[in-house]
């Protein structure tokens, strides 16, 4: 029975104990282990006493917004989903590859049930009878986890036909990714799904009226399925959880030069001030510099009052937080995020393909201290084109941290025209 | 047609697969994956195998194989070490990281191994990085955090 792998010891910490709740040691949850602890309820309770529609409500009163980086509320997708004809699909994105984003794995590997309790309720509120969980190719021990905990389930008659004794059936695959964040993408990763190379689709057509094999599809986060057990659960209690308007535990990994890097479940309220405190503040005492957040933004001291919530002003993204310290170099670290593009860049749009490869060659100048104030011009010009000329998240985010950095850092940028490095790393 | 490369146990996984999934393009990249666990390498060979049992196109492979990072790389080697080199990994020291595990291997970073024990390649975000700088040795996932060079060593030696 007990076959699951060795997960790894990561440090997780909680204030509100929902999303983590099973998830503070290093093993992974079984099926019976879960049901004692309250697990499978929520289910029962749905098939009892809710319609799917009653659902799609409650989690459009939720406020809850894909946790996946995007932040598009779930309920909205869930309704233009069931507007189109069936037979729908639903899948789970556990693709997550985003530098500093570790907080998907916690779920997966510690709470599977969790995950897959969500992906039955929401199946059932959006009426599909066919899920897959895209998990990325880097988690091996995450696949087999949830392969096992899909067993578990159906034995348990959770999955399968017939889900305990109503008319709704449901079953779900675990596919796995080889190594291409641009699967991550919603429709890079249904083209990879359907067994192509991962090149994203031009939108629209969505995937809530055309995705997997043509036909409509909601593609979630695991984080945002993980919350529907949840919402569930605590009705209208849950918006006593968080903000107005961001309602509920958010994940935030927090990596980088901090006492106590993990996994944090905290609301969003919080700011990023507070969450490098919480997280035990600066390794070693030394002075901030910086912080990577977002969708790859770069953020300085003066933003760090900004709330991490999905407002036009917060952070949003996926919750990642990457603190730079006074010995990291800017622009070394502009580099490896440019290197991590370019790499990553699928090819199909050329502005991204070419330009992410420009990009780096002229931060690479300024390491090596052949650049010039041209060169700062030329920087400009490709991060306010490359998002223009992409089809995809990928191509509109590669150039967010260098042009924030050209605004808040540009000192950094002309000392190193004049081969000086601030942080003494480059020279 | 007589199959060299997939086994009898590659050829029930495939066939479980195929009763799973939808279309049997589905099937191709977890074909893959198992096809490279026991290989290590993805030869034409393979390709044209996996071509003609699953009847797809052998370009429609050709382009997975070319597309995944997990199936490019020719590791030669018996265990593969992924080191991560990503923004968390990259402050937290995954240079020296890189150079010790060179060092204890005698291997280089990304190259052909000599004597076929290690490959070492060094990877975007393997998604642990409060532990960074991590790295992974075949399917184990390693904290880097407080490693020295006598710690390596033993980790090291569990793989022969």
């Amino acid at each position: 029975m007990k076959s699951y792998p060795n997960i790894p010891n990561f440090y997780t910490y909680s204030s509100v104990n929902l999303l983590l709740r099973r998830c503070k040691e290093p093993r992974t949850v079984d099926i019976e282990e879960y049901i004692t602890t309250g697990g499978y309820s929520a289910l029962k309770k749905a098939l009892n006493r809710f319609t799917p529609e009653d659902i799609i409500v409650l989690v459009e009163e939720s406020t809850l917004r894909g946790r996946g980086g995007a932040g598009f509320p779930t309920g909205r997708k869930w309704r233009f989903a069931v507007s189109n004809s069936k037979p729908r699909y639903l899948v789970c994105n556990a693709d997550e590859s985003e530098p500093g984003t570790f907080k998907d794995r916690i779920i997966i590997e510690r709470d599977p049930h969790l995950l897959i309790e969500g992906m039955i309720i929401s199946a059932y509120a959006i009426g599909a009878e066919r899920g897959f969980i895209y998990i990325r190719g880097e988690y091996p021990a995450g696949a087999k986890i949830l392969e096992n905990a899909i067993k578990e389930a159906r034995e348990r008659g959770f999955l399968g036909k017939n889900i305990l004794g109503t008319d709704f059936s449901f079953d779900i695959s675990v596919y796995r990714g080889a190594g291409a964040y641009i699967c991550g993408e919603e429709t890079a990763l249904i083209e990879s799904l359907e067994g192509k190379r991962g090149h994203p689709r031009l939108k629209p057509p969505y995937p809530v009226s055309e995705g997997l094999f043509g036909k409509p599809t909601v593609v979630n986060n695991v984080e945002t399925l993980a919350n529907i057990p949840i919402i569930v659960t605590y009705e209208s209690y849950y918006m006593n959880i968080g903000p107005a308007g961001y309602y509920g535990p958010k994940l935030f990994p927090i990596s980088g030069k901090v006492n106590k890097p993990g996994v944090y479940e905290l609301t969003m309220d919080i700011t990023l001030r507070e969450l490098i405190d919480i997280a035990g503040g600066m390794k070693d005492g030394k002075k901030f510099k910086a912080v990577f957040a977002g969708a790859l933004g770069l953020y300085s001291e003066r933003d760090l009052d900004i709330p991490m919530d999905y407002s036009p002003k917060g952070f949003g993204g996926t919750g990642t937080t990457i603190v730079l310290a006074e010995d990291d170099c800017i622009i070394d670290s502009l580099i490896v995020i440019a290197e991590f593009f370019h790499h990553e860049s699928c090819g199909k749009c050329t502005p991204c393909r070419i330009g992410s490869y420009e990009l780096l060659n002229i931060l690479k100048k300024f390491q090596e201290g052949t650049a010039t104030e041209k060169d700062l011009q030329y920087l400009e010009h490709l991060g306010r084109n490359i998002p223009v000329g992409s089809i995809c998240g990928l191509g509109y985010s590669a150039p967010n941290a260098l042009m924030d950095a050209l605004k808040k850092f540009k000192d950094e940028f002309i000392a190193h025209i004049n081969k000086q490095c601030p942080a003494g790393v480059c020279f | 047609m007589e199959y060299t490369y997939l086994t009898p146990e590659i050829i029930n996984k495939i066939e479980e697969y195929k009763k799973e999934f939808l279309t049997k393009e589905q099937v191709i990249i977890q074909a893959l994956h198992l096809i490279y666990s026991k290989y290590r390498d993805i030869t034409l060979d393979h390709m044209l195998e996996l071509s003609n049992y699953l009847e797809v196109p052998l370009s429609q492979i050709e382009g997975i194989v070319s597309f995944y990072d997990m199936f490019r790389v020719k590791r030669n080697a018996r265990h593969h070490i992924r080191v991560c080199k990503n923004l968390p990994c990259h402050i937290m020291g995954c240079k020296k990281l890189i150079e010790l595990f060179e060092k204890l291997t005698g291997e280089e970073r990304n190259q052909e191994s000599k004597n076929g024990r290690f490959y070492i390649e060094t990877v975007e975000c393997i998604g642990a990085c409060s532990v960074a700088p991590a790295f992974m040795i075949d399917d184990d996932l390693y904290d880097g955090t407080k490693i020295t060079e006598e710690k390596l060593n033993e980790i090291l030696s569990k793989y022969t």
